[in-house]
C-alpha cells in the first residue's frame, strides 16, 4: 500500500545532501526514505508506515550508510540533515539489508504457493529484490497451528508475522480501538488481542491492507484470486456518503475483493476504509439481487428480456396520464440527470424528486466555506453537531481522532451518545433543542475551526442552521456536511429537490410512478409513502434489489449496482468522483444511465450521447454547479463541485416541532446495521438489528424491561422493536436505529425525516 | 519430350515401388515419440491419494497462451483434496490453446502437473478440448508407444 509517505520536492526550506554520489535536496523533516522515494532511490521497508504517526524502527529493513555516523542507520526514521551523505547501495549497506532479510526469513515458512499475499507480498518482492539469495539456517523453524481466525473476517498465520507492528500501530494509535497487541517476545512472538476475544471494530480490515506479509488475511477473500487473475479498477464506496476511495478486485467477472487504492486519496480517506467500505460487496450477489427483467400482466408475473421490458417501461409511460420520477439515494449523477431529461423532454413535465432530505434552510450553512475530509487533520479545533459520524460516515473518525492526537481540540454537540464523544469534550444537547446547545457553546480560540455537522439533525432544525453558520461565519472557519445519503449531494447539484412527487402522489395526482434505485417504502416516511402510493395506478421500477417497490411494479427492469457502472457520484464534501465498473452486471441487468438513454429513445425523445461521459458532460453543460467538470477532469481523485446558490434545491421541510406526542425520536443508522451490512455474508457476526435503546429511568417509567419488547407509535406510523436500557443514553428520549431491512423504523418518521414524539407501550 | 524421358521417369517410379516405404500405418500403427516429448498434461496424486496441486496458480501465471484457469478453494478436515491449506477446485486447461511449452510444469513447485508423451487429443467439438481436473488427473486413454534410445 501507501508505503511511503508523499514529498513535495518543490516545496519552501529545502536541504540538500547527497545520496548515492548525487547533490539532491528534500523538504527539511522528510524521513530519508521518503525523500529517497521521491528522487527514485527506493529503500526496501517493512515496518515503516507514514500514516500510522512516528515511526518506530522495528524491522531494520531500511539501513542505509551515513558518512560520520556509527553503524548502519535506520532511514526510515532518520530526517534529512544538511550536507549528510547518504549511501544506500554501498556494499556495507547492502551487507546490512542481506543480513535482515535473511534474518527474517530464518523462521519464514515457504508458504508463498498458498498464501494469499503470494505475488503481492513486499517481504517477496523485498526478497528477490535486495536479499542475499540464499540463507544458512538450518534448524527446524517455529512452528504455529495455523491459521487462527482473529475475527470472522481476518484469518491470522503466525508463523508468517514478522513483528513489525504495523497491525499493532494501526489498532493502537489510529483506530485507537486499543485491541491488538504484541504478546511474548523472539520467536514466540505473535498478535493476538488483549482481551483474547475477536478482533471486531469498524476499521479492522485495514491491517490486511497494511499487513506487510500473508500473516493477516481476508477470509472472505480467501484463496479465491491470484494478483494475476485479477484487474484491479479505482472506484469509490457506495455505501456512505463521505466518498471514500476503493479499489475494487475483480475475477471473472465478480468483486473478489475491496482494498485501499495502492495510492490513497489523502484528501478523503487516506487509504482507510471502514469494514463496511470493505466486506459490503458480497452483498452484490445477494440473493434479493434482481436478475431478470420482469413484466406483470393481470397479476401474472413474467420474465422479460431487458429490450421487452424497456418496451413495455415505455408503453406505460408513454400512455399519457401524469408521470412522477422518484430518483434514490444512490442514483449517480449521470442517472439523475437522464432521469431529469426523460422528464422534462419525453414526457413533457413529469414530476421529479430525490429520495432524500429537502433541507430547506440549511442553505445558510452549506454556503459556508468548505472543507474537505483531508483538513480536519490540521485543524485547532473540530467541532461536530449532531449526527454520530462513527456509524453513518465512518472514516470521520478516524480524522478526527487524527486531529486530536496532533493536539487539536475537538467538542461534540448532540442528542446522541457516540464514539466520538470521548475524544473531546461533549455537550449533550436535548433533542430537538440543537439551537439552544450551539447558542450556548463557549469555543476555545484556534487558528482554523472545521465544523462538521449533520445534515439530517440540522434539517431538521433550521435555526440550529443559521446559528451554526454565524459561528463559522465568525470565526473563519470551514464546514463539512455529514450527509445522510449516499449521492444526496449529486443530486442536488443537479437542482433536484426533494418533496413534489409525495405531495402530487397523496393528492391523487400520479398516474404513473417511475422509481430509479429508490425505496420509498423502506425510507424515511415509508407510512406517508405507502398511502401515497397506493393512490398511484402503475409503478415502473429500475432497481438493483428487490423490495416492496418492485414486489408491487408493473415492469421491473434489474439494474447495475455501483460495482457495476460507471458514472460520478459527488461526496458530502463536494467533491465529484468517479465509479468505475469492477464486476459484469448480471445478464438480465444494465447500467441505470444506459436504461434510461433506452427508454428515452423508446419514448421517442433520444438524446444525443449514448455513453456515461457524455451524459455526465451534458449534465455538466447544463447544471452550474458541476460546470467545468468532465471525467477527464475528475481523473483519479476527484474534482470539487461548484458552490453555486440556492445550495438546496429543495421542497419544504416539514413542522419544525415535533409532531405527536410522547418521548422524542432520536434515530441512528449504525454502521453494520444498513441493508448493504445485512446483504453481506462477511459482515454476519457483526451486523445489529433495530432496537430501541431507553434510559433505564425511562423504562422504569414506561414500565419496559431490558429485552423487552415495546410497540413505538407515532403520527405517521408504527413498528415494535427490542428494547435496550443503557444507562449512557439519556431520559427524555427514544433512541432507535434506523436503516434495519424489514424492521419498520422508518415507518415512524416523515419522509423529511423532521422531528417527531413516540409513545411507546408493551405491544 | 521423348521415349527416353519417359522411361527415365518410369524407372523412378519402379525404384520407388521397390523402396520399404518412410510412411507409416497410422492410426493403427503410431510413432513412437522421445521420451521428452511433451505432449498432453498429467496431474498427479501424492500416495496417499491427496492431489500434489494446492491450487497455487503458478502455472497461470507462466502459461504464455493463458490456456489454464484455476479455481482454488480452502481444504477442510471433512473434505481435504490436497496436502496443503488450499486446493484447486477447478483445473482446466484449453488444449485448444496449449502450446505444448511445458512452462506450467518448469512453474509449478509441487511437480504436481507435467506434460506426458501423448499427442492423440483430436476432437470434433472446441469444447471437448477443454480438459477438466478429472480428466487431467487420468491417464490419458490412448498411450503412444516411447522410444527408449536418446537422440
Ligand atoms: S508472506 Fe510473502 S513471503 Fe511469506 S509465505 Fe506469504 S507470500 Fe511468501
Ligand atoms: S501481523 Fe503483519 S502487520 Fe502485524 S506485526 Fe505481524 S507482520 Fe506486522
Ligand atoms: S504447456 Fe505451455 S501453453 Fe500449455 S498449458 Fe503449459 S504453460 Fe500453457
Ligand atoms: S499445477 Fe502446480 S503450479 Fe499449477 S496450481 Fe497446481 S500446484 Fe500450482
Ligand atoms: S522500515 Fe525502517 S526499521 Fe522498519
Amino acid at each position: 500500500m501507501a508505503d511511503y509517505a508523499p514529498v513535495d520536492l518543490t516545496a519552501e526550506g529545502q536541504v540538500e545532501f547527497e545520496l548515492n554520489g548525487r547533490r539532491v535536496s528534500a523538504p527539511a523533516g522528510t524521513m530519508l526514505v521518503d525523500a529517497a522515494y521521491a528522487l527514485g532511490v527506493e529503500v526496501p521497508i517493512f515496518c515503516y508506515e507514514p500514516r500510522l504517526g512516528a515511526p518506530i524502527g522495528a524491522c531494520r529493513m531500511c539501513l542505509v550508510e551515513i558518512e560520520g555516523m556509527r553503524g548502519l542507520q535506520t532511514a526510515c526514521s532518520t530526517p534529512v540533515q544538511p550536507d549528510m551523505v547518504v549511501r544506500t547501495n554501498s556494499d556495507i549497506a547492502k551487507d546490512g539489508q542481506d543480513g535482515v532479510l535473511e534474518f527474517l526469513l530464518e523462521n519464514h515458512p515457504l508458504d508463498c504457493p498458498v498464501c494469499d499475499k503470494g505475488g503481492e507480498c513486499p517481504l517477496q518482492d523485498r526478497t528477490f529484490r535486495f536479499g542475499p539469495g540464499r540463507t544458512r539456517f538450518v534448524e527446524a523453524k517455529r512452528h504455529f497451528p495455523k491459521p487462527l481466525d482473529l475475527s470472522s473476517v481476518i484469518a491470522l498465520d503466525r508463523e508468517r508475522c514478522i513483528s513489525c507492528y504495523r497491525c499493532v500501530r494501526f489498532s493502537q494509535d489510529v483506530a485507537e480501538d486499543k485491541a491488538l497487541v504484541m504478546q511474548e517476545r523472539g520467536a514466540a512472538a505473535e498478535i493476538a488481542t488483549l482481551t483474547g476475544d475477536q478482533y471486531e471494530g469498524r476499521f479492522t480490515g485495514n491491517v490486511i491492507d497494511i499487513c506487510p506479509v500473508g500473516a493477516l488475511t481476508s477470509i472472505p477473500y480467501r484463496f479465491t484470486a491470484r494478483p494475476w487473475d485479477v484487474t484491479n479498477t479505482p472506484s469509490i464506496c457506495g455505501h456512505d456518503a463521505t466518498g471514500t476511495n476503493v479499489e475494487l478486485t475483480l475475477r471473472e467477472g465478480h468483486v473478489a475483493r475491496v482494498t485501499a487504492r495502492p495510492e490513497p486519496n489523502y484528501a478523503v480517506e487516506e487509504g482507510w476504509l471502514s469494514d463496511l467500505s470493505r466486506f459490503a460487496y458480497e452483498g452484490n450477489r445477494a440473493p434479493d439481487r434482481l436478475t431478470a427483467p420482469l413484466i406483470r400482466d393481470d397479476g401474472r408475473v413474467k420474465e422479460a428480456s431487458l429490450d421487452d421490458a424497456v418496451d413495455a417501461a415505455a408503453l406505460v409511460l408513454g400512455r399519457g396520464g401524469r408521470v412522477g420520477i422518484l430518483v434514490g439515494p444512490t442514483a449517480t449523477v449521470e442517472e439523475g440527470f437522464l432521469a431529469q431529461e426523460l422528464a422534462r423532454t419525453a414526457l413533457g413535465g413529469a414530476r421529479i424528486q430525490r429520495l432524500g432530505i429537502p433541507g430547506a434552510g440549511l442553505d445558510a450553512i452549506r454556503s459556508q466555506p468548505r472543507a474537505e475530509l483531508g483538513d480536519i487533520d490540521g485543524a485547532g479545533l473540530v467541532v461536530i453537531v449532531g449526527g454520530d459520524p462513527p456509524n453513518q460516515q465512518s472514516i470521520v473518525e478516524l480524522r478526527v481522532r487524527k486531529a486530536r492526537r496532533r493536539g487539536a481540540a475537538v467538542i461534540t454537540v448532540g442528542p446522541r451518545p457516540h464514539a466520538l464523544e470521548p475524544v473531546g469534550t461533549a455537550v449533550r444537547s436535548e433533542p430537538g433543542r440543537l439551537a439552544a446547545a450551539i447558542a450556548a457553546l463557549d469555543l476555545p480560540e484556534a487558528a482554523s475551526t472545521i465544523v462538521l455537522w449533520d445534515e439530517a439533525d440540522l434539517a431538521a432544525e433550521p435555526d440550529a442552521a443559521g446559528a451554526l453558520a454565524r459561528i463559522v461565519g465568525d470565526r473563519g472557519a470551514s464546514q463539512i456536511e455529514l450527509g445522510a445519503d449516499v449521492n444526496g449531494a449529486g443530486l442536488r447539484a443537479l437542482g433536484l429537490g426533494a418533496g413534489d412527487v409525495l405531495e402530487a402522489a397523496a393528492a391523487g395526482e400520479i398516474d404513473t410512478l417511475l422509481t430509479i434505485h429508490a425505496d420509498p417504502l423502506d425510507g424515511p416516511g415509508a407510512a406517508d409513502w405507502g398511502w401515497a402510493l397506493g393512490r398511484v395506478r402503475a409503478r415502473i421500477a429500475i432497481a438493483a434489489y428487490a423490495s416492496a417497490v418492485t414486489d408491487a411494479s408493473t415492469v421491473v427492469i434489474p439494474a447495475a449496482t455501483h460495482y457495476e457502472t460507471d458514472g460520478v457520484y459527488v461526496s458530502m464534501t463536494g467533491r465529484a468522483q468517479r465509479l468505475r465498473p469492477g464486476a459484469t452486471a448480471p445478464a438480465g441487468a444494465a447500467p441505470g444511465w444506459e436504461l434510461l438513454i433506452a427508454l428515452a429513445h423508446r419514448l421517442g425523445a433520444p438524446p444525443p450521447y449514448r455513453s456515461a461521459a457524455r451524459a455526465f458532460a451534458a449534465a455538466a453543460a447544463a447544471r452550474p454547479a458541476l460546470a467545468g467538470l468532465d471525467y477527464d477532469v475528475i481523473g483519479v481523485l476527484g474534482a470539487p463541485v461548484a458552490a453555486v446558490t440556492p445550495v438546496s434545491p429543495n421542497g419544504v421541510n416539514g413542522p419544525r416541532e415535533a409532531a405527536g406526542t410522547g418521548l422524542p425520536l432520536v434515530t441512528t443508522t449504525r454502521i453494520f446495521g444498513n441493508a448493504a451490512a445485512h446483504r453481506s455474508e462477511a459482515l454476519a457476526s457483526v451486523r445489529t438489528g433495530a432496537e430501541l435503546v431507553l434510559n433505564p429511568a425511562e423504562g422504569e417509567r414506561l414500565g419496559i424491561a431490558d429485552g423487552a419488547r415495546a410497540r413505538l407509535r407515532s403520527p405517521h406510523g408504527e413498528c415494535i422493536l427490542a428494547v435496550r436500557l443503557a444507562a449512557d443514553h439519556p431520559a427524555g428520549a427514544a433512541f432507535a436505529t434506523t436503516g434495519v431491512p424489514g424492521a419498520g423504523v422508518e415507518r415512524l418518521l416523515p419522509a423529511d425525516r423532521g422531528p417527531v414524539n413516540v409513545e411507546i407501550e408493551a405491544p | 519430350m521423348g521415349l527416353d524421358d519417359s522411361l527415365k521417369g518410369f524407372a523412378i517410379t519402379f525404384r520407388q515401388m521397390l523402396r520399404k516405404p518412410e510412411t507409416i500405418g497410422y492410426p493403427e500403427r503410431k510413432t513412437p515419440v522421445f521420451p521428452r516429448f511433451r505432449g498432453r498434461h498429467r496431474l498427479w496424486t501424492h500416495d496417499n491419494g491427496l492431489e500434489k496441486c494446492v491450487g497455487c496458480s503458478l502455472c497461470v501465471a507462466a502459461c504464455p497462451a493463458d490456456c489454464i484457469r484455476v479455481v482454488a478453494e480452502e481444504n477442510t478436515p471433512e473434505n481435504r483434496v490436497s496436502s496443503g491449506e488450499r486446493y484447486a477446485r477447478i483445473y482446466e486447461i484449453n488444449m485448444a490453446r496449449c502450446i505444448f511449452c511445458g512452462y506450467c510444469e518448469v512453474a509449478c513447485p509441487f511437480d504436481a502437473i507435467t506434460l506426458e508423451n501423448e499427442y492423440e487429443m483430436s476432437e470434433r467439438t472446441r469444447g471437448d478440448l477443454l480438459y477438466t481436473k478429472d480428466m487431467l488427473l487420468a491417464p490419458h486413454p490412448k498411450p503412444v508407444p516411447v522410444r527408449s534410445e536418446v537422440p
